[in-house]
């Protein structure tokens, strides 16, 4: 039996990124680019620095891709050079900040009037619940927006979850938590609210 | 009474939905579902809002891969020149310092044999070696940082970036 039959896929990435192969990269960045870009969006609330960001995120990859192990799948760290791309990003640009700490959670999902340009949930949203769930987003803190897209689009564990955002898992919970509690106000009125 | 337990079937729905609950609490939570309205309205809603999250498209730039691609080759060809500069230098100062060694060593051990070959006094081999031996691999050593300079000025003619 050869090594490459043997091996895991994350394995096989390691080992790519670990002798630097292009080909390989090439069909990360096809397989992944859909999820970065609305990683990042969902972490900026904003489309505009995000092809960037992206293109950087895979230099970065090759740059850096020794220190992947293979040892845990691949997403969770893609996702954690892609975070650190985007706090660089706004610390740069004086944006909100993303690596704040969790002291000022609880006002972070109450919402602000809603803005009339469309951000880049209301251009993307094709369902009448997502035309809903729109505003709320745009509104909500970085974090928990982030924590949402983590769990509930890229389906991590609240453990890989934490990996990517270098908080604990209870941090994390909180998180989505708050972010869930701000989706369902905008679903139900707040009739059920927490 | 009855308040506590919906709020705290409610917390464990958003632990649920977070992945953060044991098969035991799971149980229990689907039995609660089963028999109450209040909660299984907050847990409709809540499934609503993330498969809500599910109806959101957002547009990729068609070229976006492509230029990636020509980043990705530019990148790997500059580390891959990098790195082999790095190699050069590293075998550089191995052979300088062989080379300062050995001279040495001649100069020191071989002078009497030398001057004895070369019908010259031991004086005049020791300045020989030194002249066409020593002090070139010092000079060589002594320039072997500017190496990356070097390394980086070529990069820079052939266009690419530092
Ligand atoms: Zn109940």
């Amino acid at each position: 039996m050869t090594l490459a039959a043997t091996e895991s896929e994350p394995e096989r990435i390691a080992r790519g990124l670990r002798h630097r192969d292009v080909a390989l990269l090439q069909t990360l960045v096809q397989q992944y680019q859909y999820r970065l870009v609305r990683y990042f969006i969902f972490l900026l609330g904003t489309r505009d620095p995000v092809d960037d960001l992206v293109q950087e995120t895979w230099l970065r990859v090759l740059e850096r891709g020794r220190s992947y192990d293979g040892e845990s799948r691949f997403e969770p760290w893609l996702f954690a050079v892609a975070r650190n791309l985007a706090i660089d990003h706004t610390r740069k640009h004086r944006l909100v900040s993303l690596d704040s700490d969790d002291n000022d959670e609880r006002e972070a999902v109450s919402f602000s009037p809603v803005s009339g340009a469309d951000s880049p949930f209301e251009q993307a949203a094709r369902s009448e619940d997502a035309q809903h769930l729109a505003q709320s987003l745009q509104l909500l803190q970085p974090v928990y927006r982030e924590a949402l897209v983590l769990r509930f689009q890229e389906e991590l564990s609240l453990q890989e979850i934490s990996q990517v955002v270098g908080a604990s898992v209870s941090t994390v919970s909180s998180r989505i938590y708050r972010g869930l509690a701000a989706l369902r106000q905008q679903m139900d009125g707040g009739a059920h609210a927490n | 009474m009855q308040t506590d337990r919906h709020q705290s079937i409610c917390k464990l729905i958003d632990k649920s939905l977070a992945g953060d609950v044991s098969s035991q609490e799971e149980k229990s939570l689907r039995q609660h579902l089963l028999a109450c309205a209040a909660c299984k309205q907050y847990w409709d809603t809540s499934n609503r809002a993330i498969a809500g999250l599910k109806g959101f498209a957002f547009e990729t730039d068609p070229n976006l891969p492509g230029k990636i691609f020509a980043a990705l080759t530019l990148r790997a060809a500059q580390l891959e020149t990098q790195q082999l500069s790095h190699r050069q230098l590293a075998w550089s100062y191995v052979a300088a310092l062989v080379l300062t060694l050995a001279g040495s060593f001649a100069a020191m051990q071989l002078g009497d044999r030398f001057a004895s070959a070369f019908s010259a006094s031991q004086q005049q081999v020791q300045l020989g070696l030194i002249a066409i031996w020593i002090v070139p691999s010092v000079c060589f050593c002594l320039l072997l940082p500017t190496l990356p300079l070097m390394s980086k000025r070529r990069l820079h003619a052939k266009g690419l970036p530092l």
